[in-house]
Formats: structure tokens, C-alpha cells, sequence
């Protein structure tokens, strides 16, 4: 059994106070503690911006890589060994510009891997800049006349690359997110989680009011996550009303299941002698 | 031409079979116990232009497609004329001064019948008796020139059997119809006076892309991820042809950024990977190599150089990314760049380069090029043991552990993801002793400082185990080359020339490119010329060798897409030893 203390990073996180992340660092162990899941068994992969520093405040095997890449080496950590849980943490500028190509073919391959997005709407690192889910219109040191870019949207992409789990989730709703990222890694495939997170600091607009007062759960409004239609109808529900929850799950094989080398997990592949049999090939 | 030797060439459209005909002939000679090398011109389409298959075989070892052709062999007619006409000049390939096999139907070109005996063979007409295939009349062709130059018939019957899968009747075809191509011209034309010494064994036939893939293996590679780019793709495509059967898993992924990561993923999660592309897809890797290098986490990158810059001369061989390797990624930081000269030493190199990465972990760049990924050449032996070192792995229960502790030789324990007790982030942010970042909250320049100098310390340590510089005929030499890289071949072979004239000169063959080994100062101290051949513009070994050690130099390059030809190098070479 392993208890949320067990996954308390040494370094205190240096977010700023009221940063929708907490939230997200707390539910993210406390799922993993719940489901029992030792630290030593958890990698957690980022990328880079301020979510992404999250593997420096959480006791795993973190891995804290470049802007946008964190999919790639996610998803061969799983394909090393996959005994290990492996998280995906990042922010919308990493996930969703640099990081775009690598979540499309990463939903397509629905390697078993858990991709949570702090979902800020700003770039918060580079101090507020417009990112690719700021809204039209909003105003950022970068687009001081308003954001001229229809925003991209991480529920419809997702759909549409074949993810085949699809949730939304609100860091003012804590119970409801830890409940969501544990369905996520226990989901046997790729499971995408897209988190509002509001910045306190660079986004006046998408803030913990604007979210508090918009967003109902799905899950008490009798939506069927196994029907893709529903679930794409949802993903385009943006106003007045947004849902949140798993708007889709099915299960489906998984690329580590199909692949003839990648049926055995590569860390315990023996090591290939090159013989002279072998080698008689290329004579 | 002594006995010893033969260059034969086979020309046509691409989509006639140029490559799989010249390639079976190359296993004719190595299963007759010869040596030879053999040189692909080819062009990026898939149908139609002008390709030929260059295959030189000897007694002794081959070590260039050399200078002179006795043997055409063309299937189109546009290859009539270009291979024979001494006019045309393919980047300093001989025209032809022998036979010239071809079709029988195929008339109304020029002829140069000073240096060229005509030898028309029904080809097609033969093949047709077989099968419908057009493809049957390369067949016929190569039952024609086995028999013109005395070859064992059943040898290319094993030959043909092994490319067309065992037994059925396309086999069959083949084989009739190359008996009677064999027949038809040793009765119509006879048999080639040349006797070459044929031996009752076989020799390993290898491309360089294949020779690295083993190399790669036998130092217990288990993941590649790739994305397809010429000439690298001939290391990806062995790869995944053999990845069953020699245990590796293979993943061509959405880009090279991700083949990169994925890479350094699967090494810091504690398996061998490695990845592997040409110029355009390593310009997309950097800012990963530099992760590799900040992060510690071994990497082997295989660059098969094709003539740039941009898309450049995609089927093209060049040696122009030298300069981009060594500038890989933004920052300092320890690097390894090694470049091996032939087949048989890209297989022992790759192994070495794994164990490397691990050893300091740290990113191995292997450079190759065109030439030497794809043409093929004879190997006698392989060894097949090899000892797999990992390196520093720190081992449960282990104290106080750190993953990048401050030590002696700059290398510290890394923990693989799931052993008991060691959990710690690594992080492309600049990092403490225990993987802590020191550039967020409080920037720390002692810490900072310290960190650099620990990674920069394994450079240091590493240049130790540097093997001597190959040198080749330096003993005497009043004057020495310096070369890399697959033109180790045509560099000696223009050196044997200007010896037969007396002219004293050797050669330093550099395989370690960066770091270097500091005894290049002493293998060029008073030595009246030194000279660099390079396959680039603008010498990029000799800058970075400048640079290194003060060298002055001359330079001699060749940028036009192809390899050097011993006969024209050693007249350049000449004319600067004369100056």
C-alpha cells in the first residue's frame, strides 16, 4: 500500500500561489496512492513550461525533457518496461504547438500511457503569451489587439486521432479530477485528460470563476462515454455550459500488443549473440 | 589489367533491375573466394533515368570501384553509348575498354570500336522463352557474363536460387533461362582470356548499413526508432527486416524529433536504443542531442552523410556534415563523434560506439556516407564476441544515492526507472548533484559551475581510451594525407600510384573525429606536404584539425556527388607534392 506521502517530492513547487497545478500535483499522487501504485514503479515524463516542473515536486522517476517531446520518450518508457506507470505532464503551449504532431500519432498508437494537459490557455513560463487555447479576441503581451487564432481544441483533436480515452477535468473541482486521472491510468491505453487549470497571474479571463460557473459533469447528465458520436458533440459544447468528465472511453488493442518484439517487454529481452550461423546469411 | 582484377558494370533505366542483377553478380564473386566492391550510381526515381552498378573484384582485397570497366553489361540503349563513349565522364568513372553485353534488338547507336568489342545477345528473346517477365532478360545477361568469365555455372544457380526463395517455377526460369544465356555466349563469343583465380570458398558480403545494424546488435541493441531518409535507410531497413530475427524492436515514428526522443526514452529507461537518419532529419535531432548530453542519458546517433546542403543530392555521396555534428545542439557539452572508414570497421566501430554512450553517457554521433552505406564489399571475418559494458547502473539499497554525484572521472551511477529506493528527476534544466534544478527558484552559479565542469570531465576521461590513428604507408613518407571516412579506399589505392612513381607518401586515415586524438600533432611534424581529401566543399576536417593543432595545410575536395577515382586523385596529389 502506498500512501500520498509517499509520492512528496523533495523541492517545494515554486508555482505561484493559487496556480490551478497544485491541484493537479495533489490529485496525480493521490490517485496513484490510491490504486497503489509504489513510486518506484511511476515515471512521470514533462515537457517544458510551468506544469511541466511538476517531476522535480513529485518522488518518482522523473524525467524532465524538452518543449513538446514529452510523448515520444513517454511512450518508449512504456514500451521498455511496462510495469512502470507512466504519466505524461504538460502545459497547453508544450502539448498543443511544438507537441501537436507527436499527441496525434501518440492517441493513434494507444500505447498505455496517461497524458494529463494543464490546460491554462496562456503561456505562463515565458510571462503571457497568447497559446494555441487562448480564446479569440484575448489580449496578451504577444497580441496586444486580441488573439487573432481560432483556438485548438484537445477534445475533438484527441476524438479524431483515435484516443480512446477522452476527458476533461477543472482544477476547482479536486475530487472530481483525482477521480478522473485514476479512471485515466487504470484505462488500458492511451488516456488523455485535459485540465483547466487557471492562471492566476496571465489569464484574467479563463479564470476559476469563469470555469465554476460553466462547467457541469457529464457523468450526471447521462452521457454514454462509449458512444463517439455523443462524446463529439460534447467535445464541441463550448459557452454557457462546458461538460467535464470522461467524455469517451472504449477499449482497443494497444501498439505494445501487437508488435511481435514488443509482446515481451524489451527490459527482459536476453541479450542477441551475432553467431557465425547468423552471419552466413550475408555470404 | 592484370588477372587479379575485373570491373564490371551494369547499366539501365531505374525499374530495370539494374541493382538486384549487380548485387547478384557481387555474390558471385564472393562466393568464388574473391573480394569485391561494388559502387551504386543511381538517381532519387523510382522508374526511367540512368543507373548503373559498378562491381570490382580481385584477388586481393578491393578497396574503391577503381579506375577502368572491362565488362558492360547495359540494358537500355541510352547505357550503350554513355559507358562507352570515352566523351562522358560520370564524375571520373572509365568508359568502357572491353566487351559490351547487350540486347540484340538494340541498334542505331554510336559505336567506338577502337576500345569496345560488341557482343549482342538475344536477350530478351531468350528470356521470353521462359517466361513473360521483362525482368528474365537480366537473367539471361548475367547467365551471359558468368560464361564469358569462366564461372562455375551452379555457383549463379545458387545465387538465383537464393534471390527468387528455393524452388518453383520462377526459379526455374531463371535458371534456364541463365544456362542459356551462359551457353549462347561462350558458343557464340567464347570465353574470357582473363583467368581470374577463383577458391572454393565464400566471403561475407555486406552494404555499410548492414555491417553497423550487426555491429549495433552484437553490442545488444534492442530498440531503433527511425524516419525514413536515403542513405540512411539502409541501416533501417536491415534493421527491420531483421528485427525478429535478431531481436530488436524497430519503430519508424512521425518525425525524427520523436525518433530522437523516443530513443533517449527508451535508454533512460534501461535498454539499448539508438536511432539513426541523414543530414535534414539530424538538423531536426539537435536540440535532443543536447538533451542526451545535459540529461546524461546515452544515445547513439548513426549520420549517413548525402550531398547537401538541403535536400542537396539525395542518392548522392558527400562528406558535408561533419561541421553540423560537431555543432549540434546549443550549449557545451561532452559529445562523441566517430566516422569509420570502410564496411568491416562500421561493424566493430558501432559496437564500440554503444558502449561508449553508456560508458560516459553521453551522445555517440557515428558519421557515415552514401558511399559507404550502401555499397557493398567483401568482409573474410567477423568476430562475433564482444564485451556489452553498461557502464555505472546503481543497484538497489545503494546510499545516499545521487544521481549526478560529483566524481573522479565526471560518470556517476544512473538509476534505472523502477529500481527500489532511487527514484530522482532527471532534467534538461541545469541540475544539482541529485538531479534538483538550480535555474528556476534561485540560480545557484557555484552549483551551475561545478555541474558543467562535471559533465566536461568525462571528455577528458574518454580521450584517454582513443585507439592510435590509423596510419597507412607512413613510416617514409615525406609527405601524408589526411582523410575520413569511406574514402580511405581511393586515398590509398592514389597513394599505391604515386609509390610506383617513387614518390614518398602516407596517410593518417582519422576515425575518432571529435574528440581527437592528440597524436595527429605528432604523426604530421616534418612532413614536407600535408594534404586533405575530403568529399565537401570546403574542407570541414581540416578546419576543425586546424583549429585543434595549428596544422597548415593543403586541400583537396570533391563535392560533385561521387566518390574519389584513384587515378585522377593521385594526379591531384602529384601535382602539390611537385609544387
Amino acid at each position: 500500500m502506498t500512501t500520498l506521502s509517499d509520492f512528496k517530492g523533495n523541492v517545494k513547487p515554486d508555482w505561484c500561489p493559487g496556480c490551478g497545478n497544485f491541484a493537479q500535483l495533489t490529485t496525480i499522487s493521490a490517485a496513484l496512492a490510491e490504486l497503489g501504485i509504489d513510486p518506484k514503479d511511476t515515471a512521470v515524463v514533462s515537457g517544458i513550461g510551468c506544469s511541466s516542473n511538476l517531476p522535480e515536486y513529485i518522488k518518482a522517476y522523473g524525467f524532465h525533457g524538452i518543449h513538446g517531446r514529452l510523448l515520444p520518450v513517454a511512450t518508449a518508457i512504456k514500451w521498455v518496461n511496462p510495469k512502470l506507470t507512466v504519466i505524461g505532464y504538460g502545459g497547453d503551449g508544450d502539448g498543443f504547438n511544438e507537441g501537436t504532431q507527436h499527441f496525434f500519432h501518440a492517441a493513434r498508437r494507444n500505447t498505455d500511457i496517461t497524458y494529463i494537459v494543464s490546460d491554462n490557455q496562456i503561456f505562463g513560463l515565458t510571462t503571457g503569451q497568447a497559446s494555441p487555447t487562448s480564446e479569440i479576441g484575448m489580449k496578451t503581451k504577444t497580441t496586444p489587439d486580441g488573439n487573432l487564432e481560432t483556438p485548438l481544441d484537445p477534445m475533438t483533436f484527441a476524438l479524431t486521432a483515435g484516443a480512446t480515452f477522452v476527458a476533461r477535468g477543472f482544477s476547482g473541482d479536486v475530487k472530481h479530477l483525482q477521480g478522473l486521472i485514476k479512471r485515466g491510468i487504470q484505462h488500458k491505453g492511451f488516456s488523455f485528460i485535459d485540465v483547466f487549470s487557471p492562471c492566476v497571474t496571465f489569464n484574467k479571463t479563463n479564470t476559476y470563476e469563469f470555469f465554476r460557473s460553466r462547467v457541469y459533469k457529464l457523468d450526471e447528465s447521462g452521457h454514454d462515454p462509449k458512444n463517439f458520436t455523443q462524446a463529439y458533440e460534447k467535445a464541441r459544447e463550448w459557452g454557457d455550459k462546458i461538460p467535464i468528465g470522461v467524455l469517451y472511453e472504449i477499449e482497443a488493442s494497444r501498439y505494445e500488443e501487437r508488435d511481435p518484439v514488443l509482446k515481451t517487454p524489451l527490459i527482459d529481452h536476453p541479450t542477441m549473440k551475432i553467431t557465425p550461423e547468423i552471419l552466413k546469411e550475408f555470404t | 589489367m592484370s588477372d587479379k582484377e575485373i570491373i564490371i558494370r551494369i547499366a539501365g533505366a531505374a525499374g530495370d533491375g539494374v541493382q538486384s542483377a549487380g548485387l547478384m553478380m557481387a555474390k558471385v564473386f564472393s562466393r568464388n573466394g574473391l573480394h569485391a566492391s561494388t559502387y551504386n550510381y543511381y538517381q532519387s526515381i523510382i522508374r526511367g533515368g540512368q543507373s548503373w552498378y559498378q562491381i570490382r573484384a580481385s584477388s586481393d582485397k578491393v578497396k574503391s570501384q577503381g579506375d577502368g570497366l572491362d565488362i558492360l553489361v547495359t540494358l537500355n540503349k541510352d547505357g550503350i553509348e554513355r559507358h562507352t563513349n570515352p566523351e562522358i565522364n560520370e564524375g571520373g568513372a572509365s568508359s568502357l575498354n572491353g566487351i559490351a553485353i547487350y540486347d540484340k534488338a538494340l541498334t542505331g547507336f554510336k559505336q567506338f570500336s577502337g576500345n569496345v568489342k560488341y557482343c549482342p545477345v538475344p536477350l530478351a528473346e531468350i528470356g521470353q522463352k521462359y517466361s513473360k517477365n521483362p525482368l528474365l532478360k537480366n537473367t539471361v545477361a548475367l547467365g551471359a557474363l558468368c560464361g564469358h568469365i569462366s564461372v562455375d555455372f551452379e555457383i549463379l544457380a545458387d545465387i538465383i536460387r537464393d534471390q527468387f526463395g528455393g524452388k518453383g517455377e520462377i526459379v526455374e526460369q531463371n535458371v534456364n533461362a541463365a544456362k542459356e544465356g551462359y551457353d549462347y555466349f561462350v558458343n557464340t563469343y567464347g570465353r574470357s582470356e582473363k583467368k581470374l583465380q577463383y577458391k572454393k570458398e565464400s566471403k561475407y558480403l555486406l552494404a555499410g548499413g548492414d555491417s553497423a545494424g550487426l555491429g549495433a546488435v552484437r553490442a545488444g541493441l534492442k530498440a531503433f526508432f527511425g524516419y525514413p531518409m536515403t542513405p540512411a535507410s539502409s541501416f533501417l531497413h536491415f534493421l527491420a527486416q531483421h528485427s525478429k530475427s535478431l531481436d530488436v524492436f524497430v519503430k519508424v515514428t512521425e518525425d525524427e524529433i520523436s525518433a530522437i526522443n523516443m530513443a533517449i526514452g527508451a535508454n533512460y529507461a534501461g535498454v539499448r536504443a539508438m536511432t539513426g537518419t541523414s543530414g535534414g532529419g539530424f538538423a531536426l535531432m539537435t536540440e535532443a542531442v543536447g538533451m542526451s548530453g545535459m540529461m546524461e542519458v546515452p544515445l547513439v546517433v548513426y549520420e549517413a552523410q548525402r550531398a547537401g546542403p538541403s535536400t542537396g543530392l539525395p542518392t548522392k555521396t558527400e562528406q558535408g556534415d561533419l561541421l553540423q555534428m560537431l555543432g549540434a545542439s546549443q550549449g557545451d557539452f561532452p559529445k562523441v563523434i566517430l566516422a569509420p572508414r570502410n564496411v568491416e570497421e562500421a561493424y566493430y566501430m558501432m559496437s564500440d560506439a554503444l558502449n561508449i554512450a553508456d560508458e560516459y553517457q553521453l551522445p555517440v554521433l557515428f558519421l557515415t556516407d552514401l558511399y559507404l552505406a550502401e555499397h557493398y564489399e567483401t568482409v573474410d571475418k567477423l568476430e562475433t564476441d564482444f564485451e556489452i559494458k553498461r557502464g555505472k547502473i546503481a543497484k538497489e539499497g545503494m546510499e545516499n544515492y545521487r544521481r549526478y554525484e560529483f566524481t573522479e572521472d565526471g560518470v556517476s551511477f544512473r538509476a534505472i526507472p523502477g529500481t527500489p529506493g532511487l527514484m530522482h528527476n532527471e532534467d534538461s534544466d541545469e541540475h544539482d548533484e541529485r538531479g534538483d534544478v538550480v535555474s528556476d527558484a534561485v540560480t545557484d552559479p557555484y552549483v551551475r559551475k561545478l555541474a558543467m565542469e562535471k559533465r566536461m570531465k568525462k571528455i577528458e576521461e574518454y580521450i584517454k581510451s582513443i585507439p592510435p590513428t590509423p596510419t597507412y604507408l607512413i613510416k617514409d613518407a615525406e609527405s601524408v594525407i589526411i582523410q575520413w571516412g569511406s574514402t580511405q579506399g581511393p586515398v590509398e589505392e592514389a597513394v599505391d600510384i604515386l609509390r610506383n612513381k617513387g614518390l614518398k607518401v602516407g596517410v593518417i586515415e582519422m576515425t575518432h573525429l571529435y574528440p581527437m586524438n592528440k597524436d595527429i600533432a605528432e604523426l604530421v611534424k616534418g612532413k614536407k606536404h600535408v594534404i586533405f581529401v575530403e568529399n565537401n566543399y570546403t574542407g570541414q576536417l581540416r578546419r576543425l584539425v586546424m583549429s585543434e593543432f595549428g596544422i597548415s595545410s593543403e586541400l583537396i575536395v570533391k563535392y560533385d556527388g561521387e566518390s574519389f577515382y584513384p587515378q585522377k586523385l593521385s594526379e591531384e596529389i602529384e601535382a602539390i607534392l611537385r609544387r
